[in-house]
């Protein structure tokens, strides 16, 4: 290997975990060296799985079971301290646990029709300025927006019109919040939708569609003045908008790059720097990025209108960790570098990307 | 031979064996060539149909095809054609090679073993990790002990549930429940969301707010980004508390990196009010040093030193601040501290090297009174780089024309004109016009003024630290704020002082320029050019035109255009303003600019040696003008001068009338001057003028080339034909102190203090020259009134006290002095070279003395010119070679070889020759010396050529370099000398492999 390859950030497989049951989501509890896989068992019902990592192996510290199987989790918005669990199941319902105490869960409320597809949360964890709010995204293709103080209804509701196909929303995320007023959400279907919804204003800030489903959509930093977007395809293209600038008929401007031949399922920015991050795919790989800005991010077009500037992507390293597709992806928000993923080969792997300070 | 083994069986049957074995023949390096090729070159692969011969190694490395590589690559890989380990590899390479971010490149990749790391670093991974895990096992633990009733009291700060907030008032609480509840009754949908007016509403919610009164969260609309400066940490433990700190400061980098400084500055604030960290504090620093606010970067340094003194980085923030704030004094000592610590730190030498200089330049500067302020003044219209000086030079006139003319020349000098303010300072600076009702014009001009230096010097700092950005357009921006600062100058000015003040231009098209210039100011130029244009049509509808206001009309609409980089306009709306206004400075610079960057490089040229030739003082048209050249140089090659059009020259007449405010005008504009119309008397004036100006530049060059004895027979021609320049007497005194002179020296200077009594350089030349003499006690006397005038030269001081000393040794004075005069004479040398046009005199002259702008810019691009004297030996030499090099100061160099025996260089340069140092030698022969003395430049080659480890220099140069050698040549074989003739050069010419 050449000493250019040394230098690139490599990705240890840490620890491998085999476990009984279909992994969706894996999440790792803030401030700590725990992780949860969320999932679903073989005879329909949902499990919770609390692991802690000790040295080269995961000890499973809990298993809760629930009558659904649970599609998506965040702890986006909940505090440091209480750490409470956020979940969309199969059948639409968004449950907050306290995995303390989880037989029953803090916050219930049957959000959606169908299956809850995506959920994310802000204003916790001292991510993101004002209100704690959860958005969850569902096949019911509703778009709504929760705060666990309101119960049984949404604070807001993005939904298509009476009689318009619904399309199925696969992924949302929160961006923007960098004070007490600001937020959007953003959200993604499955015809290539990428919708922008302002929280501040309530209107729709921005949409563009990008052919193929998007299966993850996220803000590079929630808690920032909104300033990278990426997009993920079912075809195995990413696209990374730049949110700084905003044209007013163009909208944003992306650059646009083909990981692989199949589909993305997920991408997640490195909490501790905004322009790395991570694209998991259908044929059980990961790509590691970086965004590299343009000397100038923004321009004048013929009218005077500022257009903004895409810049440019460099692949750090890509590694193949199974045949089949790694469906979710997490990086520790404490421990740079460390992060696990979960693939449908019913295996969890915590990984070490080594390196990411050089970059 | 078990390579052949792997040989897939697919393909034609012969090929793949054969292949094979040449393949592997390649690799083993061994001929093989003819054997084999009546066998290739049949068939092609079955996906892409390349031609079988292209799977080879010849032809993969000579290949720069990318994507042809690559798709042999994907038959390679696919194994269809066999399999070809090693070929695929070369070819994976190749590709790498050309192109490194190729996607065929990616393949796919286990994750990384313990294999992929050396011992140590696993070792390192997996001890970094288990540190971590404990600390965090514990912590969790902890944690959970501490697990407490903080949490209820957290939640009381939180924000309001959005849209049902008990903090709303009544009226919209209801309205906002009221939607809420038709939300979920009647879905709102997303053609809804289009429609929802968020100006309306928000208006609404607005006036609901001020009916009632009440203090709403979800009412104040920020349209910049608002961010919170402090975060709320009630409750946090210490943990919680550094990993907030911890990510506010990795966003303040983020957003450092991508140029947000602002941004960054709050983020960093943010994380310290959570924790000061040292090093946050140092970010943050330099964050607002690129923001230039630096006060809060000296606040900030300070902070860090508290906490950790000695703090390297802070301490260079805190230098590269002070030396911002002109305080260079304590800039020196920080940058001492730094090397007292790390004795290489090389961009603390060169700072420090930087400000010594600098403040060496500041010293004669800061004369005392008028005079001290009248060289400050001057310096900062220097700074303004010219641009923003054309009509404020007008104005001034104009203005000083007010005290004797009647009412309505006042009300012209009074237009609303954004120079006013400039006018002020400049007529205040001179000393000549005497307004005292119109302090107040003064006081904003100057503090205007003085910022603008400081933003200038602030520039120039900053772009040395980020190495050569584009200096044309920094110095576009400055004098951009040098113009805000006019303006605003002149608002208070009017305001207090401007009872008279009425506008030549009607108070509608006025009125219009004024918006104009604020839109200008804040960057709305397309707005701005709307103004403009409303404010022409206004006044060329008037039929009765004043040409001078609707010249600055449409060279400021230029400067607009120019800004959005409409360059054709904006060359249109000069040539218009030049025909109302010939000669006027800024839309000629303007026009060069737009040339400029439409690369009409030679049209430019001429514009900025026009404007030259008007004002040479302006460092814009300086240093464009010789960025130019070298785009020439490049283009044409060495005869590009014949390519020009010529350069119109401005009659004398227009320099004068530069203070009159209008001018003759240059041939680009035909219709416009005719030369004829000046007074014969004026063309003798003009004639005598140039030759003046020639010979002192000359005399100048051969300063720089220490031929004082010529240099003083040119200064003594100037004499005759201008008495009055007493600069011509300081700088002969100067070259007879070099040669000696002292008696000629000290009638120059005494010559020149006749005429003016407190011209510093004279006093200090004179004290040399008394010293010279061993008349110590009138030398001590000089020094002193040198000291007197201005106590901040050192070299006075230095030189003070050595003859104080010397005054008191008398015995061993013969033999002091002798080594003092070495000494001596280095000082002088930055002296003069530094500084000769920026004092009082010789600005004067300078203007006049067009072409003298080329000698300065010469020098300029080194304003820490190294002092070179003459070698003693090989380490004397590889000192200054070094220096030289490092700086890469050519024209030091080319002093150092001129002072140089050709003979000694290969002695001198024993074995150290290197390709750098050659590049150098060359490149400085060729600008420097091969004009003047070619022989001298012949001889410094062939020597070269003898010096040890030439021949494996010579060989590695690259190609560019080469071609530097080839110009070199060039110029020699144009240029004749006795000293060698066409065969020589040629046989030199091989030796250097040309």
């Amino acid at each position: 290997m050449s000493a250019a390859g040394l230098e690139r950030p490599q990705v240890v497989s840490h620890v491998q975990q085999a476990l009984s049951y279909t992994v969706f989501d894996c999440k790792w509890v803030p401030r700590s060296a725990r992780l949860l896989c969320l999932g679903s068992a073989a005879r329909g019902t949902g499990l919770v799985q609390l692991y802690e990592l000790h040295g080269a192996r995961l000890e499973l510290l809990r298993e809760i079971e629930k009558p659904k199987p649970i599609k998506c989790g965040t702890f986006g918005a909940t505090s440091l301290q209480q750490r409470y669990l956020a979940t969309g199941d199969f059948d639409g319902n968004l449950n907050i646990w306290n995995l303390e105490a989880p037989e029953i869960p803090v916050y219930s409320v049957k959000g959606h029709k169908e299956i809850i597809n995506s959920i994310d949360g802000v204003g916790g964890l001292g991510i993101g300025e004002g209100a704690p709010e959860i958005v969850t995204g569902s096949r019911d293709g509703t778009v709504k927006v929760w705060d666990p103080r309101q119960n049984d209804s949404p604070v807001a509701n993005m939904e298509p019109v009476q009689g318009e196909s619904k399309r199925d929303c696969w992924t949302v995320a929160f961006g923007n919040a960098y004070n007490q007023e600001e937020r959007v959400v953003c959200a993604g279907y499955d015809n290539g939708d990428i919708k922008l919804f302002d929280l501040k204003t309530m209107s729709l800030r921005w949409e563009t569609n990008i052919k193929n489903g998007v299966c993850s959509v996220e803000f590079d930093r929630k808690d920032i003045n909104m300033n990278k977007l990426v997009a993920t395809s079912l075809e195995g293209k990413f696209h990374v908008f730049d949110m700084r600038t905003q044209h007013p008929t163009k909208g944003f401007a992306s650059v646009s790059e083909k990981a692989q031949k199949s589909t993305i399922w997920q991408v997640r920015h490195l909490p501790q720097n905004r322009d790395i991050f991570m694209t998991s795919g259908g044929s059980g790989s990961l790509h590691l990025w970086k965004y590299e800005y343009p000397a100038q991010r923004s321009k004048k077009d013929s009218e005077g209108s500022e257009m903004g500037v895409a810049g440019s992507l460099s692949l750090l390293q890509n590694v193949t960790l199974s045949t089949q597709p790694i469906s979710c992806l997490d990086w520790s928000p404490d421990k740079k570098g460390l992060c696990v993923c979960g693939a449908f080969d019913q295996t969890v792997r915590v990984l070490i990307v080594t390196k990411l300070n050089k970059i | 031979m078990l390579y052949i083994a792997t040989v897939a069986s697919r393909g034609p049957a012969a090929l793949p064996g054969r292949r094979c074995v040449r393949g592997a023949w390649g690799r083993l390096g061994a001929m093989g060539d003819e054997s084999v090729p009546y066998l290739l070159g049949e068939g092609t692969t079955k996906t892409y149909q390349i031609p079988i011969s292209h799977l080879d190694y010849k032809f993969i490395e000579k290949c720069t095809d990318v994507k042809h590589l690559e798709k042999i690559l994907r038959v390679l890989r696919s194994g269809e054609e066999g399999c070809y380990p090693e070929l695929t590899l070369a070819c994976e390479k190749r590709i790498e090679c050309l192109d490194p971010r190729s996607r065929a490149l990616r393949k796919e990749k286990p994750a990384a073993t313990a294999s992929d790391f050396t011992a140590e670093e696993w070792e390192a991974i997996h001890s970094e990790l288990m540190s971590w895990l404990t600390e965090m096992n514990e912590d969790y633990k902890k944690s959970q002990l501490l697990r407490t009733d903080t949490l209820n009291e957290r939640q009381d700060n939180l924000p309001p549930i959005r849209c049902s907030s008990s903090c709303l008032p009544t009226s919209q609480n209801k309205k906002l429940q009221n939607k809420q509840r038709s939300k979920k009754s009647i879905p709102r949908d997303y053609s809804e969301w289009d429609k929802f007016n968020v100006e309306k509403e928000c208006s609404k919610i607005d006036e609901d707010v001020e009916e009632s009164n009440s203090k709403a969260r979800f009412s104040s609309r920020t349209s910049l980004p608002m961010i919170e400066k402090k975060i709320d940490t009630t409750g946090m433990t210490k943990r919680e508390k550094i990993f907030i700190a911890t990510r506010e400061k990795e966003k303040g980098n983020e957003a450092f990196a991508t140029g947000d400084y602002v941004e960054a500055v709050t983020y960093y604030t943010r994380s310290i009010s959570v924790i000061p960290i040292a090093a946050v504090y140092n970010n943050k620093a330099l964050a607002e040093i690129k923001l230039q606010d630096w006060d809060s970067a000296l606040q900030d340094c300070e902070k860090v030193l508290d906490m950790e003194p000695g703090n390297i980085k802070a301490l260079m923030r805190r230098a590269t601040v002070h030396s911002h704030l002109q305080n260079y004094q304590a800039a020196i000592e920080d940058l001492n501290n730094v090397l007292s610590v790390e004795p290489e730190n090389s961009r603390a030498k060169k700072n420090l090297l930087e400000i010594e200089e600098k403040l060496k330049g500041l010293k004669p500067i800061s004369e005392p009174q008028g005079k001290g302020k009248k060289i400050l003044i001057e310096e900062i219209e220097d700074s303004e780089s010219g641009e923003g000086r054309g009509e404020d030079t007008e104005e001034c006139e104009r203005h000083g024309g007010d005290k004797t003319s009647a009412a309505p020349a006042a009300a012209r000098a009074a237009a609303g004109e954004p120079a006013m303010g400039n006018a002020h300072r400049k007529s205040h600076g001179k000393g000549k016009a005497h307004d005292r009702d119109t302090r107040k014009h003064k006081d904003g001009a100057e503090s205007g003024a003085k910022k603008g230096a400081t933003e200038k010097k602030a520039e120039k700092l900053l772009s040395d630290h980020e190495g050569e950005v584009n200096g044309y357009l920094r110095s576009d921006e400055k004098s951009e704020s040098a113009e805000a600062e006019e303006i605003k100058a002149h608002g208070e000015g009017s305001r207090s002082a401007a009872g008279d003040s009425s506008t030549s231009l009607p108070p509608t098209a006025a009125k219009l320029k004024s918006e104009g210039n604020e839109l200008f100011k804040s960057g709305q130029f397309g707005e701005a050019v709307l103004k403009y244009s409303e404010a022409i049509e206004y006044v060329t509808g008037l039929g009765e035109q004043n040409p001078d206001d609707l010249s600055i009309l449409y060279s400021n609409r230029a400067a607009c255009y120019l800004k959005e980089g409409n360059c054709s306009d904006c060359i249109q709306d000069c040539n218009r303003a030049l025909e109302l206004q010939p000669f006027s400075l800024k839309p000629l610079l303007r026009r060069a600019m737009a040339n400029e960057s439409m690369e009409r490089y030679r049209q430019a040229y001429i514009d900025y040696k026009t404007v030259l030739q008007i004002d040479s003082s302006i460092q814009a048209a300086n240093d464009s003008a010789n960025r130019i050249t070298k785009t020439l140089i490049d283009q044409d090659g060495p005869s590009w001068r014949e390519k020009l059009p010529p350069i119109p020259v401005v009659p004398v007449a227009a320099q004068i009338h530069r203070w009159d405010g209008g001018a003759p005008t240059s041939e680009k504009k035909p219709n416009t001057v005719d030369i004829s119309r000046e007074e014969p008397l004026q063309m003798n004036r003009e004639e005598a003028m140039e030759e003046f100006k020639r010979l002192k530049n000359e005399g100048n060059e051969l300063v720089k080339t220490g031929e004082y004895e010529e240099a003083a027979n040119k200064y003594s021609e100037c004499m005759k034909l201008n008495t009055e320049e007493y600069s011509v007497y300081t700088n002969r005194a100067l070259c007879y102190l070099k040669l000696y002179k002292y008696e000629e020296a000290k009638r120059d200077c005494d010559h020149v203090l006749q005429i003016e009594d407190s011209n510093i350089k004279a006093f200090y030349r004179r004290a040399l020259a008394y010293k010279g003499l061993q008349n110590y006690e009138a030398s001590v006397d000089d020094f002193n009134k040198v000291l007197q005038i201005d106590p901040n030269v050192l070299e006075a001081q230095k030189e003070l006290e050595e003859v104080t000393q010397l005054l008191h040794l008398d015995t061993s004075a013969g033999d002091d002095n002798q080594q003092m005069q070495g000494k001596k004479i280095t000082i002088q040398e930055v002296v003069t070279d530094g500084q000769e046009e920026g004092t009082p005199e010789d600005a004067e002259t300078a203007r006049v003395a067009a072409e003298e702008a080329v000698a300065k810019a010469e020098a300029r691009p080194c304003p820490e010119r190294l002092r070179v004297s003459a070698p003693s030996n090989a380490y004397d030499f590889g000192q200054m070679v070094n220096a030289v090099n490092a700086t890469k100061d050519k024209a030091a160099c080319a002093d150092l070889l001129t002072l140089t025996e050709p003979k000694r260089l290969p002695v001198l340069l024993s074995n150290k020759l290197e390709g750098e140092i050659l590049l150098v030698f060359i490149q400085s022969l060729e600008h420097y010396v091969a004009g003047k003395d070619p022989g001298l430049a012949y001889q410094h080659l062939f020597y070269l050529s003898k010096a040890e480890r030439f021949k494996v220099v010579v060989a590695l140069l690259s190609k560019n370099e080469k071609e530097e050698v080839q110009q070199l040549f060039d110029v020699l074989s144009e240029s004749q000398s006795d000293q060698y003739s066409l065969e020589d050069l040629e046989s030199l010419k091989k030796v250097y492999e040309l």
